[in-house]
């Protein structure tokens, strides 16, 4: 080689390296990062002002419900008051907290793959992000995001097959389709951390090769791919990236494992004092890693206590929250239920007649469903 | 909510299965633009799947060479998607006898093609139905890459794909043999027929069908054997075809009498048999031709169509 090609040659590198499109970069041109990263403040004010704004509504159709009803005697008036609450943000978000859950058990009972129920848990929250469960009924949602997580992640399944499947019919699986892909503002792509984790799995074992246990490392990757599903219920899809909530993951999973990767693949710093014939046989890390690794550790380990705070709503709340919602969107079912009571407190010797048939509130499609 | 007033819907310019294409004008900025307004009616299984992926893929890209998705509304119940207004596409081009172009103008088309779709790879998606229809043409000479009705993610390894996919006359032979895992280089052999095309100005390997296209494409290329694709024999259909020599250097130059070296080495590199050993993106345009005279004509000094 001549002595210009080997001056010129690390030019040409540095021109290349300083001129090259990162990962990074095109991840920041995603509509996920673009339009789907929030902070805690501004999530919560987001939710918030949905929430202001559906409770009006409530109030609104209440007040017009009473004035278009004047027969309604006082006791009648005070049990609506009492039975059609509006619902709370927090009871908002326990309640799609509680469907989105369900999306991932569903998915798991129809053997759709991982990628697909992921799609729709994320659909389904982010529809919750422009619109409120007074708006619109989880229950109803949960099959239109999790149909239209299977279109949008290339597994079709026709919609008279699907409806069959998941005990619903084609129209309430397709009636709320447009809505959905409006509110998400028709921004489909999702990058879930699964591929991270695989590239990570392929890393660790390349990085830490000959000391850690192929069989564990399967345990790991699986045991990951869970938690992961787990994390997609919380908050920290939307405030940190992919790649991110994976290292939070594993470091959950095995903190001794991850804090060794670490150190070997980033550099990290010396706080972690590893023996001396480790330090002798390691061959130190590229140093070509321009990662920040203390700050790299410090986002994963805010990463990992947002992904720690997820609450598992119980059926009870659900029920609770979704009986209210049935009363404030159907007050004339307060006075029908305070009819029946009536009814069968006086004419307690006669036999108990059929009701007039009114949705039970605590009919969640939840039997199948563990909590 | 703005948007159904915004845009003007002024003239129909095309209808296609799924979507009817309008002229029309962006009012605030009175930019021109095309409306796909996607129909809604009569598919049953609600909105289609070209619809949803055009949406979703055209969402990710912003980039010179890949037509910009400038909104989306609902309207009535319709879909639409407002896209750049693309008056020209590289197939009219090419077929009008008219146009003349050089080495240079083909090096500009062909750079940009290339971008556009690493562009594309570099975001994991693939085209899968690049074709000379399909790169369309700014008024400013710019060409992008057009059509994500068939376009989808670079599948995981466990994942099954369709082969029935990209136009026949650019599909590559791994698609011909039915292969259920492919990757970017199905792309890269459509660029190299259409790279191909731009040189002969008449379709490289325009088969009559399925079957003869595998035919039309060896006979021109060569029968690949499991020296070259060591995979090629796990395919059910390969031991039913004829078996071809590939051409040597000299036939293509007669066949390519325009082109250098540099262009048939490039050309070749993307139409290799072996999808694995096919050049990527990447490997294309850092290549020698690009870098050798004439230089690519720039954008806006390239042929246009003689408007009548």
């Amino acid at each position: 080689m001549s002595t210009i090609t080997k001056e010129t040659a690390p030019q040409k590198k540095a021109l290349q390296t300083s001129v090259r499109i990162t990962d990074d970069d095109l991840y920041r041109h995603s509509s996920q990062y673009r339009l789907w990263s929030f902070t805690p403040d501004s999530i919560s004010q987001i939710r918030e002002e949905i929430n202001v704004r559906a409770t009006a509504k409530v109030h609104q159709d209440l007040k017009v419900f009473l004035e278009s009803h004047p027969e309604l005697s006082s006791e009648e008036r005070g049990a609506i008051e009492s039975k059609a609450i509006p619902v709370s943000t927090q009871e908002e978000l326990l309640l799609i907290g509680y469907f989105a859950r369900m999306i991932l058990s569903f998915a798991g009972k129809m053997n759709l793959p991982t990628e697909v129920a992921a799609t729709a848990v994320s659909f389904f929250r982010k529809f919750f992000l422009s619109n409120s469960v007074m708006e619109f009924a989880p229950k109803e949602m949960f099959h239109t995001a999790l149909f239209f997580a299977c279109k949008s992640e290339n597994y079709f399944i026709g919609v008279e097959s699907f409806a069959k499947k998941a005990k619903t019919t084609t129209d309430a699986v397709l009636k709320h389709e447009f809505k959905l892909l409006e509110s998400l503002n028709f921004t489909l792509m999702n990058h879930h951390p699964y591929k991270a984790l695989h590239g990570f799995f392929l890393d660790i074992q390349s990085v830490l090769s000959g000391k850690v246990d192929l069989n564990y490392m399967g345990q790991v990757y699986t045991n990951c791919k869970k938690a992961i599903s787990d994390a997609l219920l919380t908050d920290a899809v939307y405030f940190f990236s992919p790649p991110q909530i994976t290292l939070a993951i594993l470091l959950m999973e095995d903190e001794a494992l991850m804090m060794r990767y670490m150190q070997l693949k980033f550099n990290l710093g010396s706080e972690i004092e590893t023996s001396k014939d480790d330090s002798q046989s390691v061959p130190q890390a590229d140093h070509q890693n321009s990662i920040n690794a203390e700050k790299l550790l410090e986002v994963i380990k805010s990463c990992k206590a947002v992904i720690s705070e997820k609450i598992i709503p119980a059926k009870e709340d659900a029920v609770r929250i979704t009986a209210k919602l049935h009363y404030c969107q159907n007050p004339m079912s307060v006075i029908d239920r305070l009819k029946r009571q009536r009814e069968t407190s006086s004419a307690a010797e006669t036999p108990v007649q059929t009701p007039v048939q009114t949705p039970v509130p605590g009919d969640l499609d939840t039997k199948r469903q563990k909590t | 909510m703005i948007s159904r007033t915004e845009y003007s819907k002024e003239k129909k310019v095309g209808e296609g299965t799924y979507a009817v294409v309008y002229v029309g004008t962006k009012r605030s900025s009175n930019r021109r633009i095309a409306i796909k307004e996607i129909k809604t009616s009569g598919f049953k299984d609600g909105l289609d799947m070209s619809a949803i992926r055009e949406v979703k893929y055209l969402q990710e890209m912003q980039h010179a060479n890949v037509i910009e998705l400038v909104d989306v509304f609902m309207a009535q119940n319709n879909l639409n998607l407002v896209l750049e207004f693309l008056p020209a596409d590289l197939e009219m081009i090419i077929k009008d006898t008219s146009i003349l172009f050089t080495q240079a103008d083909i090096k500009s088309w062909l750079l940009m093609t290339l971008r556009g779709v690493h562009h594309c790879h570099r975001n994991f998606i693939l085209h899968r139905d690049l074709k000379p229809n399909n790169l369309l043409l700014a008024p400013d000479g710019q060409l992008k890459l057009a059509d994500f009705g068939l376009a989808r993610n670079m599948g995981s390894p466990q994942e099954f794909l369709t082969s029935n996919v990209v136009t026949r006359w650019y599909r590559a032979p791994e698609l011909l043999f039915g292969a259920k895992h492919y990757t970017g280089a199905v792309d890269m052999w459509s660029v190299g027929v259409i790279f191909a095309e731009l040189m002969l100005r008449i379709p490289y390997l325009p088969g009559k069908d399925d079957i003869d296209q595998i035919d039309v494409t060896f006979r021109a290329l060569g029968t690949p054997t499991d020296k070259d694709w060591p995979e090629i024999s796990t395919f059910g259909t390969y031991n039913k075809i004829q078996f071809y020599p590939p051409p040597s250097r000299e036939e293509l130059r007669r066949r390519f009498i325009a082109a250098t070296e540099n262009a048939l080495s490039l050309m070749s590199g993307m139409l290799v048999m072996n999808p694995h050993k096919r050049l990527d993106p990447i490997q294309c345009l850092t290549s020698e031709y690009f870098l050798e005279l004439p230089e690519p004509t720039l954008p806006s000094e390239l042929p246009k169509l003689n408007k009548n």
